[in-house]
């Protein structure tokens, strides 16, 4: 029965044992790097076989040396405290009794788990080339390959209101015009940019876990795991079991990076687990795009020091499929940034100050600074304005509002208008598209920059 | 040898009337209570053959066989001593039984003979099955409040012997002047800002639509919700009966006159059972805060920090008005016809908001929001984020002239009783209360105001329920503007669509 076993199995089998990780299987395996990528090995896989002298194996003919004890370790020279390959290869063959490898493997079979190993065929082509590609790498999902146009939507954990918004609309654009949204699954920026992916329904998203398929982190994502692999791929260098400890983050980050084409940091503190992403991005060449913030937001420092350091500014579709060379309305010029003024459109005719009508693109008039190409992508799916210039109360509240969310309290402070007067024009607002109530009041002028041909909601 | 007098016990906050039969034989001298009575009840041996002594009257030296009929009935607390003091005496031949004929009694005896009052005197008088009953003089104007029936009451039990046997005139009870209770002191006008929570606690009070205030500590929720119950009108003359029966029955302290005339303000600390809130026990079922603020305010500061198993017992009286307490043995039924008002913070750490302000992680805030389930969360129909004062509102000089003004609590109060009077006109108490055909006759949205809800319908920000609450908040936003025709205009249901503000900012999530 176990002679029908593929040699995934064997692999599954072997990394089910203690301190027997994947780059210490790839030493044992044999298997090298096919070439050497824009990065040097760096902290992961410290056992790495080095001069790649040893022969490749199967993974079934290491099995049967661990299940009798004669696996031995190759291991590094440089390493400080090298483990000693006898007391290892003791340890496995103690543990490996208790493996059952047709279960374990008909368990991925029955997840739809499928197992690449380095250099072997079926490894994605994609991530091959990179220097500290995954010497093992599971999937699962409904679109298995990673080809395609990719782009990384990451950030804090901890966002703001807005920023889960921008990254929400960021991944719907994408996904709508048939790129690949690639994010960890965490909570805050991860989450809401595949959410909007998942909503516009296009490019098949990509999610890079951090633990094995069986333990969703965290655990309130557990649907949103089962929606990516429903509709795309997700991805782990862990087998099923592993559970998310939190040494794994950063180097699933670099699996991010490294499969990118282009990294967006939407919102990000000072230090965090994005800017790590962000440097690994930058070592191996890819573009690093940031979102600009207030600079009143936490959130936003790292995003704004990104931007200091020279990253592309990101404010709004256009600007990631630039730099994504993909960029087909309006933008010509250099890639990044694609901010030019004076492109023709309904913006260009600057509308009415303050309140000018529902559509987004006419009503920038608000913002003459950030105005013209952005309202030259949108203007023409606008609805049409419907009420024309007002000078009423609806002026003086959408006067009132500001960009960041803010209690009704504080707009009726600012405007002096009687609460209900001022409740009832926010009200008509929204509905006109120019305010949104989501966690507060706020302009909504500038709303969908990140998706323009997006629902309301 | 044999004597009855009437009296009644305690179920809920309804009386049941009890005949208390006496019987005397030859025999050893013993004192026997049978017919179900709880501790308090069988204790009353003891207090009436000492209250029987100390008033110098003859305690019967023979076997007193004491039935409290029915005996299927659970006979609680004290309030029965007066009755089988009586008996005793009737049957003993001490007084004449003729001047029991058709008269009840109520009261516990103290050692010395006093007569106490007990708690739920104006639920037990109105179950007495009698003409004329005698109440301890301090319980005399609360048992007034029952028509119809001639009170007599008496401070001791030797005077009460006395005017029995027609030695003295029955003492003079005259009902206490019914005087007006001013409203609280807490008046709106010491709010400084705040237009926005001072609107929806207005809108709240005229609709009896209920209300939760979210926002940091130190917004003053806690001071606007304590003014609500000065700006709900009086008790109606049936509301007040009812309010005064719970509060007598659960042993709350009666005002003056003995009925209770202003709404009730209830504020359980958050560390109350279920038990406390909605009522019970196993021997005496006590009303729970819950039926103590009927036609009145059950106001819950610090909403989050209530176990979610007591708060979700809320779920039933809001929709029913009645709270309905089973036991093993009996089963009550309580009103709990309320206005919930709450408050709480956004987050643990009470910052919420405004970003950077909160220190809160995702995982808190969100557990923090699911303590307070979704279905309560849906019965607030109006609900207002609550930021800090203005500083400068804060340090301007108290402006007193507003106290007459429309900000002060008077003149909040002369708006809500003309809403109220209105919900009245439609066959209602509050226009919360609207329902089906009547709420089709005077909640009918304008064309425009249809199209806000169906915006909202479509964007999955209303449900159907949502809706129906919408419109009767939209009815009381419409009444408090002037505008009492049945059709909703646009800028009211507008209006209380966003008094209804969004709950999925307090369930903070990705």
């Amino acid at each position: 029965m176990t002679a029908e076993l593929p040699d995934e199995a064997y692999v599954v089998a072997l990394l089910s044992l203690p301190e027997l990780w994947p780059a210490r299987l790839a030493a044992l395996l044999g298997v090298v790097r096919p070439t050497a990528g824009p990065c040097a090995p760096g902290p992961v896989g410290p056992d790495h076989p080095g001069d790649g002298s040893a022969t490749e194996r199967s993974a079934r003919d290491v099995w049967e040396l661990v299940v009798r004890g004669r696996a031995r370790l190759e291991v590094g020279r440089r390493r400080l405290h090298p483990p000693d390959p006898v007391v290892l290869a003791r340890r496995w063959t103690a543990a490996s009794a208790g493996v059952d490898v047709a279960g374990l493997w008909a368990g991925c079979v029955r997840a739809g788990v499928r197992v690449d190993v380095l250099g072997r065929p079926g490894y994605p082509p994609e991530l091959v080339a990179d220097g500290q590609a995954p010497w093992v790498l599971f999937r699962r999902g409904a679109v298995m390959d990673l080809a395609g146009a990719r782009v990384a939507v990451i950030g804090t954990r901890r966002a703001s209101p807005v920023g889960r918004e921008v990254a929400r609309e960021l991944g719907a654009g994408l996904s709508r015009v048939g790129v690949r949204v690639v994010s960890g699954l965490a909570l805050g920026i991860d989450a809401a940019a595949h959410d909007g992916a998942l909503a516009a329904g296009g490019g098949a998203p990509v999610g890079i876990v951090a633990g094995g398929f069986d333990h969703p982190y965290p655990l309130r994502h557990r649907p949103l795991w089962a929606q990516v692999a429903g509709r795309g791929v997700l991805v782990s260098e862990w087998p099923p079991s592993a559970r998310s400890e939190g040494w794994r983050f950063p180097a699933r980050n670099r699996i991010i990076a490294a499969l990118a084409d282009v990294v967006v940091v939407v919102e990000s503190g000072a230090a965090g687990g994005s800017m790590l992403t962000a440097e690994a991005a930058l070592a191996r060449g890819r573009p690093v795009m940031a979102v600009p913030g207030s600079v009143r937001n936490p959130a936003a420092t790292g995003t704004n020091r990104l931007l200091a350091d020279g990253a592309a500014p990101a404010c709004g579709l256009d600007d990631v499929l630039a730099a994504l060379a993909l960029a087909t309305v309006g933008s010509c010029g250099p890639p990044v940034p694609s901010r030019s003024p004076g492109t023709s459109g309904p913006a260009g005719s600057s509308g009415p100050p303050g309140y000018a009508g529902p559509s987004q693109g006419s009503v920038s008039g608000g913002s003459s600074d950030q105005g013209g190409t952005l309202g030259s992508t949108g203007g023409s799916a606008g609805r049409p304005a419907a009420t024309g210039r007002s000078t009423g109360p609806a002026a003086r509240v959408l006067e009132a509002l500001d960009w960041d969310a803010e209690p009704l309290e504080t707009v009726v402070r600012r405007c002096g208008l009687p609460a209900p007067v001022v409740a009832a024009e926010l009200v008509r607002l929204e509905l006109a598209g120019a305010a949104s109530s989501s966690g507060g009041w706020r302009r909504a002028d500038s709303d969908r920059r990140f998706d323009r041909r997006g629902p309301e909601r | 040898m044999l004597a009855t007098v009437r009296s009644a016990t305690l179920l809920g906050v309804d009386g049941a009337p009890v005949t208390v039969e006496v019987h005397l034989a030859n025999g050893l001298p013993s004192f026997t209570v049978v017919g179900l009575p709880d501790a308090a009840c069988r204790e009353s041996r003891d207090r009436v053959r000492a209250a029987l002594v100390s008033s110098g009257l003859d305690f019967p030296k023979t076997r007193i066989t004491v039935n409290l009929a029915p005996s299927g009935v659970r006979k609680v607390g004290s309030g029965l001593d007066l009755a089988v003091a009586l008996g005793i005496l009737a049957a003993a031949g001490q007084i004449d039984g003729r001047a029991l004929a058709d008269t009840a009694a109520v009261g516990e005896l103290g050692l010395d003979g006093t007569l106490r009052p007990v708690p739920g005197v104006l639920a037990l008088v109105s179950a007495v099955r009698a003409a004329a009953v005698i109440v301890p003089s301090a319980s005399a104007g609360e048992a007034m409040l029952v028509p119809g029936l001639v009170v007599r009451g008496a401070s001791s039990l030797a005077e009460l012997v006395d005017a029995l046997a027609g030695r003295t005139p029955w003492p003079a009870h005259r009902p206490g002047p019914a005087v007006a209770l001013p409203a609280p002191v807490a008046d709106l006008a010491d709010v400084r800002g705040q237009p926005v929570a001072r609107w929806a606690l207005e809108v709240s009070a005229a609709g009896g639509h209920h209300l939760l205030l979210v926002g940091p500590p130190g917004a003053g929720k806690t001071m606007l919700a304590t003014r609500l119950a000065g700006i709900l009108p009086a008790l109606r003359p049936e509301e007040a009966l009812e309010t005064t029966r719970v509060h007598s029955a659960g042993g709350l302290p009666l005002p003056a006159g003995g009925l209770v005339t202003r709404p009730p303000f209830r504020a359980p600390h958050h560390s109350a059972s279920v038990i406390a809130l909605v009522g019970g026990g196993s021997w005496w079922i006590r009303p729970g805060e819950v039926s103590f603020a009927t036609n009145g305010v059950l106001f819950l500061d610090e909403l989050a920090e209530f176990p979610r198993s007591v708060l979700d017992t809320l779920r039933q009286p809001l929709e029913e008005g009645v709270v309905r307490v089973a036991r093993a043995r009996h089963s009550v039924s309580l009103p709990a016809r309320f206005l919930l008002v709450a408050a709480m913070n956004p987050c643990p750490c009470g910052e919420g908001g405004p970003v950077g302000a909160c220190v809160c992680s995702e995982a808190v805030r969100t557990r923090y929001g699911q303590r307070v389930s979704g279905p309560l969360l849906d019965r607030f129909d109006v609900r207002v984020v609550v930021p800090r004062p203005d500083p400068g509102q804060l340090l301007a000089p108290a402006a007193r002239s507003e106290r007459g003004r429309a900000g002060g609590s008077p003149a909040a109060a002369a708006r809500v009783g003309a809403v109220r009077e209105l919900a009245r006109q439609r066959g209602v108490r509050a226009n919360a209360e609207l329902a089906g055909p009547a709420l089709d006759r005077w909640a009918v949205p304008a064309p425009a105001a249809a199209r806000l809800c169906e915006h909202r319908l479509a964007t999955g920000r209303l449900s159907a329920r949502g809706l129906t609450r919408v419109r009767r908040v939209a009815r009381t936003v419409a009444d408090l503007a002037g505008e009492d025709g049945p059709v909703l205009g646009e800028a009211h249901v507008a209006a209380a669509l966003e008094l209804r503000a969004d709950v999925t900012v307090l369930r903070a999530g990705s």
